[in-house]
């Protein structure tokens, strides 16, 4: 097979899952959120809640479009795909199985943080050319978090860098097989907790959601945002999820690999396994989604600056320590 | 940094950055009135540096309805269906002023059965009251469970409210002398009204034990919550000085220390037959208000349980005239609302109507110390100021 | 958290406070558990010091106006006939008992002016204002006397007696009797509770 229509394929099929782990995530925070909050209606309407989230995108394609008079437009219209671009770009570098995976790179973690801080554009962006002062408030709250957060992400998988010797993700999962446990049981349990409320924070989601904060900027960045442009924004924040869970379980959790089953067979169970994973990093965030309110912007910086940053560092020495005398 | 720089007066270029310095112009930023957490209608224009908050101005009357204004032609017993709709989230309650006081002008004693009836509905609205804000308020600072849970339990007050009124949110239930006697009466003759419909006492009690359930939920899942207390605690503080002398009052004026409740001190309903308890607060800020609140829906509930163990049998409605005639007088009575202190002074030339009707509602004043409370305080902690206020745009409007 | 001790109604301390009142102004009256004091428009600011100061009333409850004519244009006008004036009225009380005193004084409706109490209790600026666009009175060193709840552009004094409600004049209000027959005699229900 020739390289583009291999990587064709390979595009195709991202551009295929994306969408669909999209949309099972939203299911699931559906009914999770329907059982928490003892509300019948998702249990209950079409199919028993299945098909609640197709008609939700539904209801979006068939909105009009308003761009209000003032805006900057194209700005305005190009914001969103900044935003499903770094996201769906992230898929990169997800491994399902040593084989399966769009291109195992070298510098595979580096490449994951780099794509990872784009989205940042597409928020600004959308923020500033609202011509609207909630939307700008949203834009730079956004701007701020996400600079803030980009650093205990980086610092914590700096950790798993170092433990694992590599920045391939198919190496880092190889290497905890070879480990035998997962790297969150050895050694990076500190750094994955970091990951998880960095993750959370970079994707903006309660109790790190001020720039969308909808009791506060009524929908922040989004607000003049109307049909597919929002649904845009709606969807790239559920793939993002499945992204960060993804790379989390990756990292942290194992990935493809599961204890006991035979590895030859990988290529089956890898990608159910890694799912799997990833849907229940993703109920995690979605349980505390609906449990807690959101933080204040000053009380955000001050975790971020004053907590986990320091944390992070302490664990990169710990683990650089412990590399040395073992 | 559009200053001019003369090159002969500035030696060292080094030392001219240093000296000119960045004006930063506030930005004015208008909070509604349609936005998620004003309540419905209010509007507060606030100039933002950032986001501090240098000053704010409340802009009122989009919900004006001229009610002080309107119970001039109505007839008495006409007044109570405006009142139903000042607080609309407590509406029982809002009558029950404006009727002891007609009947203090009338000089008419009301049965003590029809006070007991009168006394378990409004702690009945209450309590849907502060289920409301206990919904609300976290939804605010953007907890989004809790209002499911406080609707659904609502839900069971508005029913049993329902049950004896026939309405939900605007009971339009009392009458000059005491209750409306004919719920659940039917094509029946007169003979057979009865006041409260059948398992009102054994499904009141089911009732009250889910509420008393729902406040622990309430203090477990809200109250126990560290970003929850993060974001309330010692915010939006308010002395017992500035809450006086702006007339805030409720549970508003409770959280800050003051142990001031209408229901101990006056004697518009008997409610000096039942044991309960004042909760108070100590710092006066949001999370105490918001726990003077919750605290208040348990004792509300001990308060009903309590008077359906001995609610005396009897009439329920004194003997008045079949045209209701208010003598020339002038009273002021007041009640201890949910949200707090409202009182009608009631001018009586004689009439069919009041000459005037001053409407004293509890949001009005509770809300007029929003420019004093949010000066200097961030943009996410306005919302939760406003939250931890609960006022409701016709309590304040009118 | 603590709770409040269990209070009942101290009838005595209450009579104790409306005889110290009455010692202390000349024009009280007390009907129907209203306290009311009438004061000269002169001695207004200086009534609700002395109250505020020596009576404890720290507590402002509201202010607000009230509009006498023998030509009214809505409701019933007065039975006996009375002289046309604003009447001021504001209400202080307690935040330790049930105690309560309105203050009432009496302006002529051509010189509709009174002294700000914004001074004296901060509270008073909202309902000053209210008062204001209600009545057209005119309240002197007010902070802010602008519209409360009226659009800018507003014409008129709508808590005016001379103020027509134009939707009545359109269709008068059917209700002078209550649809809902009264209650003939007292109905007794033998029930006793559980």
């Amino acid at each position: 097979m020739s390289f583009s229509s291999e990587l064709l394929i390979k595009v195709l099929v991202v551009l295929a899952t994306a969408p669909v782990m999209a949309l099972g995530l939203t299911l699931l925070e559906v009914k999770g959120s329907a059982w928490m909050q003892r509300r019948p209606g998702p249990l209950h309407v079409g199919l028993r809640g299945f098909i609640f989230p197709l008609a939700t995108a539904a209801k979006y394609f068939q909105k009009e479009t308003i761009i209000p008079k003032d805006v900057d437009e194209p700005v305005f219209k190009w914001a969103p795909a900044w935003v499903i671009a770094a996201v769906v770009g992230l898929f990169t570098i997800i491994p399902l199985s040593p084989t399966l995976i769009v291109r195992d790179l070298e510098l595979g973690v580096f490449f994951l943080l780099a794509i990872s801080s784009i989205s940042t554009i597409g928020v600004l962006t959308a923020g500033w050319s609202s011509a609207n002062k909630f939307s700008l408030m949203g834009g730079l709250r956004a701007a701020g978090q996400l600079i803030a957060y980009e650093l205990p992400l980086i610092l914590s998988v700096v950790g798993v860098v170092i433990q694992a010797e590599t920045m391939s993700t198919v190496g880092i999962v190889e290497k905890q097989i070879e480990f035998g446990f997962p790297f969150v049981i050895a050694g990076q349990g500190i750094a994955f907790i970091i990951f998880m409320i960095a993750a959370t924070a970079e994707m903006m989601r309660t109790p790190f959601d001020m720039p969308i904060g909808e009791s506060e900027l009524t929908m922040g960045f989004m607000t003049e945002y109307s049909g597919i442009r929002f649904l845009i924004f709606y969807i790239s924040e559920y793939i993002n999820l499945f992204v960060m869970c993804a790379i989390a379980s990756t990292l942290f959790l194992g990935g493809y690999h599961i204890p006991l089953l035979p590895t030859e067979w990988v290529n089956f169970y890898g990608p159910l396994v890694l799912i799997g994973k990833t849907f229940t990093l993703a109920f995690l965030l979605i349980a505390i989604r609906w449990s807690f309110p959101r933080f204040r912007e000053d009380q955000l910086q001050t975790l971020a600056w004053k907590v986990l940053i320091p944390l992070s560092l302490l664990n990169i020495m710990v683990t650089a320590i412990m590399k040395v005398v073992f | 940094m559009s200053q001019t720089m003369d090159p002969n007066n500035m030696p060292f270029l080094s030392e001219a950055s240093v000296s000119v310095e960045i004006e930063t112009e506030d930005m004015t930023l208008n909070i509604g009135p349609q936005h998620p957490s004003t309540h419905g209608v209010l509007r507060l224009v606030a100039k933002v540096n950032g986001e501090k908050i240098s000053s704010v101005e409340p802009v009122l009357g989009y919900m004006h309805r001229g009610y002080e204004k309107l119970a001039e032609v109505r007839t008495y017993p006409q007044v109570t269906t405006l009142v139903n709709r000042i607080d609309w989230v407590s509406g029982f309650a809002n009558e029950i002023p404006f009727i002891a006081g007609a009947e203090k002008l009338m000089e008419i004693e009301v049965p003590e059965r029809a006070q007991y009836i009168r006394l378990i509905l409004t702690e009945m609205a209450r309590i849907s009251s502060h289920f409301v804000f206990n919904g609300a308020f976290p939804l605010e600072i953007g907890a989004l469970t809790p209002i499911f849970l406080a609707m659904e339990d609502r839900e069971r007050v508005l029913d049993l409210l329902e049950s004896v009124t026939g309405g939900r949110f605007h009971p339009n239930f009392n009458r000059i002398g005491g209750v409306k006697p004919v719920a659940g009466a039917g094509p029946t003759t007169k003979k057979d009204i009865q006041d409260l419909p059948a398992g009102f006492y054994h499904d009141t009690k089911v009732a009250m034990e889910k509420v008393l359930k729902a406040v622990d939920t309430f203090e477990d899942l809200i109250g126990g919550n560290e970003v929850f207390q993060a974001r309330t605690k010692k915010v939006g503080i308010l002395t017992k000085e500035v809450a006086e002398e702006y007339g805030v009052s409720g549970p508003i004026l409770r959280a800050s220390g003051v142990e001031f409740d209408l229901r101990k001190q006056s004697d518009y309903l008997p409610y000096d037959k039942f044991d309960f308890e004042i909760p108070i607060g100590e710092n006066g800020d949001c999370f105490d208000r918001w726990s003077v609140r919750t605290s208040e829906m348990r004792e509300s509930a001990k308060i009903i349980l309590q008077a359906i163990e001995d609610m005396p049998s009897g009439p329920i409605q004194a003997k008045v005239p079949k045209v209701i005639k208010v003598p020339k007088g002038q009273t002021y009575v007041r009640a201890e609302n949910p949200k707090g202190e409202m009182g009608y002074y009631i001018i009586s030339e004689g009439g069919l109507g009041p000459y005037r009707l001053k409407i004293r509602t509890a949001s009005f004043s509770n809300i007029s110390i929003l420019p004093i409370m949010l000066e200097g305080a961030l943009l996410p902690d306005l919302i939760a100021i406003m939250g931890s206020l609960d006022f409701v745009l016709g309590d304040v409007d009118r | 958290m603590k709770s409040g001790e269990r209070k009942t109604l101290n009838q005595s301390d209450q009579n104790e406070f409306i005889n110290s009142i009455q010692s202390s102004f000349k024009n009280t009256s007390y009907n129907f558990d209203t306290l009311k004091i009438n004061v000269d428009i002169s001695s207004w600011i200086d009534t609700h010091k002395i109250l505020k100061k020596d009576f404890n009333l720290s507590f402002f409850n509201w202010l607000s106006a009230v509009d006498w004519d023998n030509e009214v244009k809505t409701g019933d006008a007065p039975k006996e006939p009375v002289t046309p004036s604003f009447e001021i009225l504001s209400c202080l009380s307690q935040t330790n008992s049930n105690n309560l005193v309105i203050s009432s004084t009496v302006i002529s409706k051509e010189n509709a002016e009174i002294e700000s109490l914004v001074d004296v209790f901060a509270g008073a600026n909202w309902h000053e204002r209210e008062a204001c666009e209600m009545f057209g009175i005119n309240f002197l060193n007010h902070p802010n006397l602008t519209k409360l709840y009226l659009p800018d552009d507003y014409e008129g004094n709508p808590l005016l007696k001379s103020f027509e409600l134009i939707s009545r004049e359109v269709k008068p209000w059917p209700g002078d009797v209550d649809v809902e027959g009264m209650p003939e005699e007292s109905i007794v229900v033998e029930e006793k509770g559980s």
